[in-house]
């Protein structure tokens, strides 16, 4: 049994690394591939373990783990964490992606659409508007970019500049070209059932590019997060759990409204 | 400058009507209603004859003072009836609307009057809180996120879904979309702080009304300096300034006209729901605290001769920086017409020729 919202870690071997990853909940397993700034617990996370198994994963070179100079690319990583995810005894689950982790979670459900269940897709970084420049500024302000709302975070965690060192290097090597035609190409032919979510505020990666895989994707539903930022999941968690978990519950039947509006009986 | 009619839709009670609002319906004359919107169109054959841009329409509820509920129907019968002029919706009150509705309606609207329409969006008179049980609390933000609804439907080509604070939608998508592209000019309408900011990040038009104009240019200098910060400059026909305007042959005439007008709010309420309003309704000009308009007429500030008149649009350019003045002609209070159609045409003939140029 493990209680929603009390996340405890653990390791799994794959692949030849050692990977750390948070987990609480029951329920059907819903697997994260966190974002370029490594894996951080929000609120959104308590709230979907009240539904879900949640898996927050430590991608091999992010967070405490070790620099990881052996990956060269996203559909590597990729494979690494559906053994990873496989090493924990789950053959199928719901994947979400952030950001960074949403073209992870891509490639993932590419290799091995039998094994998810639905893609979640949280301000994913697969398809960038071209020629936008790279985040500029100090860390602090290149951190607080990310949110609308930072008051909901409390402080703005920082990585210390040791991990940003470390992690720089493998983001830049991973993260591809903005058009990734050869991504692109294969995404008309994965039918998973996909939700992707932008938050109208997002300034790192233009709230408009989600109208593509919408248009790519054979079974994609795009919701924008009124008065978000690109972490969406931190600036509006209950708004965010609440889509994903009926998303995740429904598939493509969450556009059908069950909330009732009886007044009085 | 651009010149609006604001097209009030008067009605003439055949007898003495209570004063409060929400005015009893049963109090309603079904022959004077049937009046009052055939002479909306015969007096606005005459205001597209005189030359004016636009014509305004706007949203008000259970009273007789401006007979439009449904600014949408109004607007299509204004478009079917007139062939040149453009039609300002100022403007659907969002935050008691369906955001979702008012963007469908809005871009049906311009497509049948053939790209002729203008949109102003607004949170709506303190009064229009009771009209559809809206709590004063939640306007202003329902206000802002129904206009950021209401654009995003206008312009995102995929069905989307929207996971909002006070709206929720999973699939959005509507046909037709506007006529205009990207979508009609459209104005954030208030003085509000909210609404400078919102109008300058979406690079909207701007809209303020009845206030003096020192005290309206402060909204709207508040606006321009939100424009400057997003990296543009609004075009003077995108700050509107609407106002009353009392116009005779002489200045000792239009300022006994404007004396004889009762001080009487337009939507007077009983005096313990006034004062609660007072408490619960939180208005600002450009941040600056401003207690609701509950009581008292609204400010008239054109009031003289033809050349009077001039000057004090010249002021208004200036001061307010307006490029459009949206202009109640009647005497503020009054359902006569005859004045109405008095002063109509002398603005038509001594001072539209000469502001046109400003």
């Amino acid at each position: 049994m493990r209680a929603p919202g009390l996340f405890s870690d653990g390791y799994v071997e794959a692949d030849g690394f050692r990977i750390r990853y948070l987990e609480a909940g029951d329920g059907a397993p819903l697997v994260h591939l966190h974002g370029a700034g490594g894996p951080r617990l929000t609120p959104a996370h308590d709230l979907l373990s009240r539904h879900f198994r949640v898996v927050l994963f430590e991608m091999p070179g992010f967070g405490q783990s070790p620099e990881n100079l052996r990956t060269t690319s996203m559909p590597e990583l990729a494979s690494t964490m559906a053994q990873a995810i496989g090493n924990l005894g789950l053959d199928t689950f719901n994947l979400m992606g952030t950001s960074f982790g949403g073209k992870t979670a891509l490639w993932l459900a590419l290799q091995a659409p039998e094994r998810v269940r639905a893609l979640v897709l949280e301000a994913p970084a697969a398809i960038r508007q071209e020629g936008a420049a790279s985040p500029a500024g100090s860390p602090e302000e290149i951190a607080l970019r990310l949110y609308a709302h930072p008051e909901r975070l409390g402080a703005i965690l920082l990585p210390d500049a040791a991990t940003r060192a470390k992690t720089q290097p493998l983001v830049q090597r991973l993260r591809g070209p903005d058009r990734d035609a050869d991504l692109e190409g294969r995404l008309s032919g994965l039918a998973t059932p996909t939700l992707v979510l932008f938050g109208t505020l997002d300034r790192v990666i233009a709230p408009a590019m989600g109208r593509i895989y919408k248009e790519t994707m054979p079974n994609c539903h795009l919701v924008f997060v009124y008065d978000a930022a690109h972490a969406i999941s931190t600036d509006r968690p209950e708004a965010f759990a609440d889509v994903v978990a009926d998303f995740l519950d429904r598939h493509e039947a969450f556009v059908i409204s069950r909330t009732p509006t009886v007044i009085h009986p | 400058m651009k010149v609006s009619f604001f097209e009030t839709v008067r009605y003439r009670a055949p007898q003495a009507l209570p004063s409060e609002w929400p005015v009893p319906s049963g109090a309603y004359d079904r022959d004077a209603g049937a009046e009052a919107y055939r002479g909306m169109i015969e007096r606005l054959e005459y205001v597209e004859e005189l030359g004016f841009d636009w014509v305004s329409v706007s949203e008000h509820h259970y009273s007789p003072r401006i007979l439009s509920p449904a600014p949408m129907l109004s607007a299509a019968f204004i478009a079917a009836r007139l062939k040149k002029i453009t039609i300002a919706l100022l403007g659907p009150i969002v935050p008691q609307s369906n955001p979702v509705r008012v963007a469908e309606e809005l871009a049906m609207l311009d497509t049948l009057a053939q790209g002729r329409l203008v949109v102003g969006l607004l949170r709506g008179t303190t009064n229009e809180y009771l009209t559809y049980d809206l709590n004063p609390a939640e306007a202003r933000e329902r206000t802002d996120e129904g206009m950021e609804l209401i654009l995003k439907a206008w312009t995102e080509p995929q069905p989307f879904g929207w996971q909002g604070r006070h709206f929720q939608y999973r699939t959005v998508s509507i046909w037709p979309r506007p006529l205009q592209q990207p979508h009609p000019p459209t104005y954030a309408l208030g003085t509000s702080r909210e609404a400078g900011e919102f109008a300058a990040r979406h690079h909207l038009g701007y809209g303020v009304s009845y206030g003096p104009f020192e005290v309206m240019a402060k909204a709207t200098r508040y606006y321009r300096e939100q424009c400057a910060r997003y990296g543009w400059e609004p075009a003077p026909e995108q700050i509107v300034y609407r106002a009353n305007m009392v116009l005779a042959e002489t200045d000792d005439e239009a300022h006994a006209t404007l004396r004889a007008q009762p001080n009487q709010a337009p939507f007077a309420m009983r005096a313990g729901v006034r004062d609660a309003f007072m408490k619960l309704d939180a208005r600002n000009i450009a941040g600056e605290a401003r207690a609701p308009i509950v009581s008292g007429a609204l400010p008239t500030t054109f009031v003289g001769s033809p050349d009077t008149i001039v000057e004090q649009v010249r002021r208004c350019r200036d001061v307010v920086g307006a490029g459009v003045i949206d202009l109640s002609l009647h005497p503020p209070g009054s359902a006569e017409l005859e004045p109405l159609m008095r002063s109509l045409e002398l603005f038509g003939k001594k001072v539209l020729p000469r502001i046109r140029g400003m």
